[in-house]
């Protein structure tokens, strides 16, 4: 057991340096030159030049590699070029935004997807069933973009009742987070389903009722319990998922998190920003992966690892 | 109960307290009212682009300059119709071709109460020329020097003519001399002389600002508060504006006019901007070289339809290169649509299925693919084939770079009300290198010519140079923007601005 977790650590860590590498080069490799974004059209071209040169883009590729992986072993990941302001704070300031908004569509989707799931699966053929389905389907086709806004001009133009948008109270949190959620609750909801109706079907499920079980006792104990691994391995991708793609959100909502953040920081070639953001999230998506791992051998006696 | 006697020499504790209340009372109510008609209640604005920094001479942003007009001043401002006014100087004249000087404002204090002098304005023109970080710094590095005369006069030298200098410092709010001594820390809280005060701020998202009661300007600002958030999606900003989150928002589409317009509560104001919508040529390459193929394209394009059909009335047709209301503009023969005679040209010159590629940044301007689309079908008319290439904006400046396009969606908002700095960079050789690759001996020296203080020799050089880039249809003017502004009926005051600035300090909330 100390093995195997030693050996996945050991595998995060190389792993968040291959994507530190990876970043690096793809920014610098791609076509687009930081200072011309930065400066106006308007600006001659020894402007342009010379402020690539103060943002240190004129060295080889390998020396500024070097430079980068000294200054964030000292915690430092550079200055942003937009903001002028460490990438590392402006990053930072958006970390509220973006947690609140993760936490919160990641309870919905765990609440709303997996009783939506449970429920149908329960009730299946009935149309229950299918009006969960045809829920679950819509969450997973509507487009982000319109779900929102549709929900801006109902709740927050026409009756008033919630803020349009900006990060301001929990009010402000209930749009974005049903909007984000739409998609992984219907993923989610679905995924339980079939899950729970596999293990519905299982002979020891059978042999839970024989033995007069309460049907509750049964489904939540029993078969929710081992139906759990898909649902979970999913729920664990989707934190991930949120945590980077919750740009469109963030955009319709100007939701001040990291995704919107990251987005223009791509388009305006703000290398250090970019960069800070993706090792962070990288590290953030390796770790829960490492923790939901280690759930699994908690869960499912099953499961062992050499 | 024992009895009191009230002495006559002395007065009571009562009698004490309600005289000296009443004097209080009477001597604050010219005050009080004052006050109350002074300033109440607060504002929120909605603005599409971005504000990266609080730093007048970092950013060339139109927003950005918008925001920190309310907190620092400069030393000129200007109106709405490109007259420009005294703020923090006075005066300013042209000592001879190459020197300026500005007479300062006296009694003007900065938000912490240090005294704005010449040192500021020494300060703050020395550290946007000397330090090439920047964003600003290119456009000071003519000025050779800045020197004090006397605590309330500055005289700023130049090493060529620098006629559009004052033009140039509307943009430049002016610092105290003690941010030299530690700017990072000066730029998290700053200070300036603005009508407002700094409160708060998280990057790229809003901005607080509380007034400043000891303002220069008497009974400015008019509200307690302003708040500016950042909004880039335009459904989310009109969205708030009609639910009564924020009481302004800019950059409004044609489209979403009648929304608008049909919102209780709001209402749309509109004002033909001093942008212009051109198409740019790399004119150092085949076939777009020759310019009779120009000539051609340029007849082949329909603007009254584009104006009228796609912007819905909101574009003006373009005269000259130069805006109405700016130094050079001028009448100049309009650009006719004749697809007949492009046709005939073509032949002439032997075009015969010619295809040019247009570079478009994606998203950045309003409505430019689908004029795009329609400019391509007017060209197919005529036998010239555009392909359309809507690429991320990096890429697309960088084939511009490159070189590698015919025709470029481009556009230009001449800030600051002052035409020198479009002809210096698209129409000198130095300037074009990288973009338009133009090159005309005869036009690069009248702007030179053009650059000196003297008005009168401005306009008669511009109006030449112009004639001549209007002849060799150097580019395609499309059109001039309109600047579409939504506004709540709340607001009294508010004045629509051909320059895209939101400025809130005499604007009062009812």
């Amino acid at each position: 057991m100390k093995t195997y977790i030693l050996r996945r650590v050991a595998q995060s860590a190389l792993t968040l340096l291959g994507v530190s590498v990876l970043v690096f080069v793809i920014l610098r490799v791609l076509p687009g030159d930081p200072a011309r974004m930065l400066l106006p059209d308007g600006a001659p071209e020894s402007a342009v030049a010379e402020l690539n040169r103060q943002l240190g883009l004129r060295e080889p590729l390998i020396v500024q590699y070097g430079l980068f992986l000294r200054s964030v072993a000292r915690g430092d990941f550079g200055q942003s070029f937009q903001y002028r302001a460490p990438a590392l704070r402006v990053v930072v300031e958006r970390l509220p935004a973006t947690v609140q908004l993760t936490v919160a569509a990641m309870l919905v989707t765990i609440a709303a997807g997996v009783s939506l799931g449970i429920g149908t699966a329960v009730r299946r053929g009935t149309r229950y069933d299918v009006a969960g389905t045809i829920l679950a389907v819509l969450g997973q086709s509507l487009p982000n973009f319109w779900l929102g806004i549709m929900l801006i001009l109902l709740f927050g133009v026409a009756l008033r009742w919630l803020p349009t948008s900006g990060f301001a109270g929990w009010t402000s949190l209930v749009l974005p987070a049903v909007t984000l959620a739409a998609f992984p609750t219907a993923l989610v909801a679905r995924l339980t389903r079939s899950s729970m109706l596999e293990i519905l079907n299982r002979d020891y499920i059978r042999t839970g009722r024989a033995k007069g079980l309460a049907e509750r006792s049964v489904v939540l104990r029993h078969a929710l319990r081992n139906a759990a691994i898909p649902v979970l391995t999913v729920i664990g991708l989707q934190i991930g998922a949120l945590l980077g793609g919750a740009v469109i959100t963030e955009s319709v909502f100007a939701w001040p998190g990291m995704g919107k953040l990251i987005v223009d920081a791509i388009f305006f070639r703000d290398f250090p920003v970019v960069q800070t953001v993706l090792i962070l999230s990288a590290t953030v998506f390796v770790a829960i992966n490492l923790l939901v791992d280690l759930l699994y051998t908690v869960i499912d006696p099953r499961i062992r690892y050499s | 109960m024992r009895e009191q006697h009230s002495r006559p020499d002395h007065l009571g504790r009562r009698d004490f307290l309600a005289v000296t209340g009443t004097a209080l009372a009477l001597a604050s109510a010219p005050a009080l009212a004052a006050g109350q008609a002074k300033r109440s209640g607060e504002i929120a604005a909605g603005l599409s682009e971005r504000m990266l920094t609080l730093d007048p001479a970092n950013h060339y942003s139109i927003s950005t300059t918008s925001v920190l007009r309310h907190l620092f001043d400069p030393l000129v401002d200007v109106t709405n119709d490109s007259k420009f006014v005294p703020a923090l100087a006075e005066t300013w004249r042209p000592v001879n071709n190459t020197t300026w000087r500005f007479t300062l404002r006296k009694g003007v204090t900065f938000h912490d109460g240090t005294p704005f002098n010449a040192d500021s304005v020494v300060f703050t023109l020395r550290r946007v020329q000397g330090n090439a970080k920047l964003i600003k710094s290119f456009v000071y590095q003519d000025i050779e020097s800045v020197e004090k005369d006397g605590d309330y006069g500055v005289v700023v030298t130049s090493k060529r003519p620098f006629g559009s200098l004052p033009a140039h410092l509307t943009m430049l709010g002016m610092l105290p001399a003690s941010a030299g001594k530690n700017e990072e820390a000066f730029f998290q809280k700053p200070i300036g002389t603005g009508p407002f005060r700094f409160a708060s701020w998280t990057h790229g998202d809003q901005i607080a600002m509380t007034a400043n009661p000891t303002y220069w300007k008497p009974g400015i600002p008019k509200v307690e508060k302003v708040t500016f958030r950042f909004i880039p999606e335009l459904s989310t900003r009109t969205a708030a504006l009609r639910a009564g989150e924020l009481q302004v928002i800019d950059r409004v589409t044609p489209d979403l006019v009648e929304t608008l317009k049909g919102t209780r509560g709001v209402k749309v104001l509109d004002v033909p901007a001093i942008e212009a919508q051109r198409w740019i040529f790399q004119l150092g390459k085949e076939p777009v070289k020759d310019q009779r193929l120009r000539q051609a394209i340029s007849l082949a394009i329909d603007r009254g339809v584009i104006i009228k059909e796609l912007l819905r009335g909101y574009g003006r047709p373009v005269d000259s290169p130069v805006p109405p209301g700016l130094i050079g503009h001028m009448t100049l023969p309009p650009k006719v649509y004749d697809p007949e005679k492009a046709r005939q040209i073509l032949k002439q010159a032997g075009y015969a299925n010619v295809s040019v590629d247009i570079v478009l940044m994606k998203d950045f301007y309003p409505k430019q693919l689908e004029i795009t689309q329609a400019v391509a079908a007017m060209l197919g008319d005529v036998g010239i084939k555009l392909n359309i290439k809507n690429l991320e904006i990096a890429s697309a400046r960088e084939q511009r770079t490159a070189g590698t396009y015919d025709l470029f969606f481009s556009g230009w908002a001449h800030m600051p009300h002052d035409p020198d700095w479009y002809f210096g960079q698209w129409f000198t050789k130095a300037g074009s290198e990288k973009l338009t690759r133009y090159a005309n001996p005869r036009v690069e020296q009248l702007i030179a010519e053009g650059r000196v203080p003297d008005a009168k020799v401005r306009q008669a050089k511009y109006e030449e140079l112009e004639r001549i880039v209007w002849d060799e249809d150097a580019e395609i003017w499309l059109y001039y923007t309109v600047a579409i502004y939504g506004v709540s009926d709340r607001l009294r005051n508010f004045e629509a601005r051909r320059d895209y600035y939101v400025l809130l300090s005499d604007v009062s909330i009812v």
